[in-house]
């Protein structure tokens, strides 16, 4: 083994067999950043073609994620809301992907991204409600809040399980292939969960079978208080799905335009029955972990401090006002627009109460049965007892 | 109309919040979902923005105080609300989910109680429609069906056959107070223990020579006042076991007296007179206050100003002492040491079986405020100065 070889092949293998073996390039794409706008909003590659209009649109959903996540922190700590884990400086991950698939593909988030679901349609009312468990809740709030899921926009509902997103994005695609279906799925997981189990099985199958799925890490550096220098000792995230066979890719996660570039052509890929990918978005947790989570304790605030220059929203704000596609004005009315709209919304919802404490007998089992149907009555008459 | 912000569960299961700062005086007109307080729960530091804007009438707790989950933590007024008394409270547009306690639930709309609760109830034959529930909503508990069972048991009291030969005793006085103590030590507590062997070869022989020189002082040298002695130089290298706990404070107070009480029995039960100072006291000192307390104790005239406020308690059986025990907590104290009888045993010495004088002791401690790393270093350091007891004339006074 004297000279470098040019194909990476795995020894052991016969050489008569077609391997898909990890050239250079594709070490350099799992290895390296791909960045299409900077820091500073410049653009340094070819932009995708975009229209005005989705160009908006995407700044729009990731704005909303950012003064909705505001809100839901306030009204977390007021005890308006059970709980809440936000996304900020996380949006451009979660909008390029919801912006990269049509309607009948899925998307299975996994922590932050559930302005993905608004953006492919959810109802704010809708997340609002799930959010307060309240009245409207379709589930009456007996899911975590901000799971929300939705069959109508194909949002495949928050599980708290890390990683358990792998698997089940993989046998989505897996199933929409073996009906003969063009579905696609993305499927998010974090760094941290790039250490589980799931995660491995989920790409390994998907790749073996070519399941038409799109697996984004949302590498925002820390799990909770864990830093990614101990989460893994690879030279990056992406380059362990080459190990797996699938194509990955190490893009900057705060530049919206390069992920929805890379995100956009691995759906396609998989459309077009040429297997999964791997994307990891670079990008960084500004806040906490959860509302039991102080990351003052374990993080730098410099750290913090030189993240925040790198905001998704504000080079890709810079970079619409200077094309003249959305100036700063634009901007800052949409911003207004968008708060009140939420402000409004969060008032419906609030006033609608809590669901009636005999819905607890609901939903408990497909068919009623009579022991259930004897609680209720139970219920029902105590009730009555009580109230003459 | 006052709005009272109750501190809701920010955390997963919170019970209390420290205040660390207050961004807002009272008098200040605030917008909603200003930021004022900043608060420290077991897990994060937070800031809580306010529900409502309005006059900032009442801060209910100081910085550095703690809020319970519940509680009324500031009192909002509108804008021109000069008032600071504020007037009956109507909730108003309350967030639904804000955790007020449910206080003012319309008449019990019906009976809340749990699965088991209802099968407690049946099995107490005890009417669930009869009682009115103390947990949360107004929920009936377990505690609130043995109540109504005990009281119902107390109108109406069964008549309790006789048996020739048993003997009733009055449970009251001394024997009652124990009774309480003890509770309320196991209730309160999260006690451990801990047992220790010592090697007194040593002590034995030192004891036996100072006694024949104590002869004519008339007083009987125990071992006891070495005990203290020793227990006494381990207090000050792990001073966090001579100390009680001030939960309204919501403090540890670390004591720098030592007052050893020593459990004694009288002819009433266990009564704990105390050696006040035992750090200020040589060991012929000790000596004669251990005989005038044990002189007290065994004839029932131990003086009140002999009980109470020790730090830090010492029981020992002396010749009946035992191999070990898990002796229960001094309440508020956090730790008791048992120290047993002295007895010839084989040992290891030398890698030979030789005949020491062996004890041990058990240490009994209060796992809030002690971990067992720091029970077993104070251990290790009485049974250091026992082995060598010439160390306790190192520091002694």
């Amino acid at each position: 083994m004297a000279e470098k070889p040019t194909s990476k092949v795995r020894s052991g293998q016969s050489q008569a067999e077609s391997v898909e073996a990890f050239s250079d390039v594709d070490e350099a794409r799992a290895t390296g950043l791909r960045q299409i706008l900077d820091e500073n909003g410049l653009a340094l590659a070819a932009v995708p073609t975009l229209s005005a209009e989705e160009l908006v649109r995407m700044y729009e959903g990731m704005l909303r994620g950012r003064l909705l996540d505001e809100h839901l922190l306030t009204m977390q700590r007021q005890g308006r809301i059970g709980l809440h884990l936000d996304a900020c400086g996380q949006e451009a991950g979660v909008i390029a992907a919801a912006h990269a698939l049509a309607a009948e593909d899925y998307f299975v988030p996994a922590l932050r991204e559930a302005s993905a679901a608004l953006y492919r349609g959810l109802p704010l009312r809708t997340f609002l409600a799930q959010m307060l468990g309240n009245a409207n809740d379709l589930g009456h709030g007996r899911q975590t809040p901000g799971q929300v899921g939705s069959r109508a926009i194909h949002h495949v509902i928050g599980s708290s399980s890390v990683a358990a997103q792998m698997p089940h994005a993989t046998g989505l695609a897996w199933a929409a292939r073996m009906r003969g279906e063009s579905t696609v799925v993305v499927g998010f997981v974090g760094d941290g969960g790039t250490s589980e189990d799931d995660f491995q099985s989920g790409l390994n199958f998907a790749a073996v079978f070519k399941a038409p799925v799109v697996f984004v890490c949302q590498n925002n550096q820390w799990a909770i208080s864990t830093p990614l220098s101990r989460q893994t000792a690879a030279r990056s995230i992406a380059i362990k799905g080459l190990a797996f066979g699938v194509p990955s890719f190490r893009v900057d996660g705060n530049d919206v335009l390069a992920l929805y570039a890379v995100i956009k052509d691995a759906v396609e890929r998989a459309r077009a029955g040429r297997g999964p990918s791997f994307i990891e978005a670079v990008t960084y947790r500004m806040g906490a972990h959860g509302p039991t989570d102080d990351p003052s304790r374990y993080r730098d605030p410099a750290e913090t401090a030189a993240w925040q220059r790198k905001d998704p929203l504000l080079r890709y704000g810079i970079w619409l006002d200077a094309q003249k596609i959305l100036t700063t004005e634009a901007q800052a009315a949409a911003r207004q627009r968008i708060d009140e709209e939420i402000r409004a919304a969060i008032a419906v919802e609030e006033a609608a109460g809590p669901p009636p404490t005999s819905s607890l007998f609901d939903d408990v089992l497909a068919e009623p049965s009579w022991l259930l149907d004897e609680q209720r009555a139970e219920y029902l008459r105590a009730r009555k007892r009580g109230r003459s | 109309m006052a709005y009272e912000f109750r501190l809701p569960d920010i955390g997963e299961g919170m019970a209390e919040a420290e205040i660390v700062r207050w961004l807002v005086k009272e008098g200040d007109v605030l917008a909603q979902d200003q930021p004022m307080v900043e608060i420290m729960t077991d897990k994060a530091t937070v800031e809580i923005a306010a529900p409502r804007g309005g006059r900032v009438l009442d801060r209910c707790f100081a910085e550095g105080k703690r809020c319970p989950v519940g509680e009324v933590l500031v009192i909002i007024g509108t804008a021109d609300d000069e008032d600071r008394t504020p007037s009956p409270v109507t909730p108003g547009p309350t967030p639904p989910f804000a955790t007020a306690p449910v206080a003012s639930t319309p008449a019990r709309e019906s009976v809340l109680a749990t699965p088991a609760v209802r099968k407690l109830a049946r099995e107490m034959d005890v009417d669930l429609t009869t009682l009115t529930g103390t947990g949360p909503g107004g929920q009936i508990t377990a505690e609130d069906v043995r109540t109504a069972k005990v009281s119902a048991g107390l109108v109406a009291p069964a008549p309790r056959p006789m048996v020739t030969g048993d003997v009733r005793i009055p449970f009251r006085g001394v024997r009652r107070q124990i009774a309480e103590h003890m509770l309320r030590t196991q209730r309160e507590v999260a006690q451990f223990t801990y047992m220790e062997e010592v090697d007194a070869t040593e002590l034995v022989e030192l004891r036996n020579k100072a006694e024949a020189r104590l002869a004519s002082h008339e007083v009987k040298l125990s071992y006891l006042p070495f005990f203290i002695r020793a227990t006494v130089e381990a207090l000050k290298k792990q001073p966090q076991l001579n100390a009680y706990l001030d939960e309204k404070a919501g403090e540890i107070v670390q004591r720098h007296e030592y007052h050893i009480g020593l459990a004694a029995q009288t002819p009433e039960g266990l009564m704990v007179p105390v050696i006040r100072h035992a750090e200020r006291r040589s060991l012929l000192d000790l000596a004669r206050e251990v005989e005038r307390l044990a002189t007290a104790a065994r004839t029932g005239h131990v003086s009140p100003s002999d009980l109470g406020g020790s730090t830090f308690t010492i029981t020992s059986l002396g010749a009946l002492g035992g191999l070990s025990a898990t002796p229960i907590i001094n309440y508020p104290e956090v730790a008791i040491l048992a120290v047993h009888k002295i007895a010839k045993r084989p040992a290891v010495v030398d890698d030979k079986i030789v005949i020491r004088e062996m004890m041990n002791l058990s240490l009994s401690v209060d796992h809030r405020m002690v971990d067992g790393h720091d029970a077993a270093k104070f251990v290790a350091e009485i049974k250091s100065s026992l082995e060598t007891p010439g160390l306790l004339f190192l520091e002694s006074t």
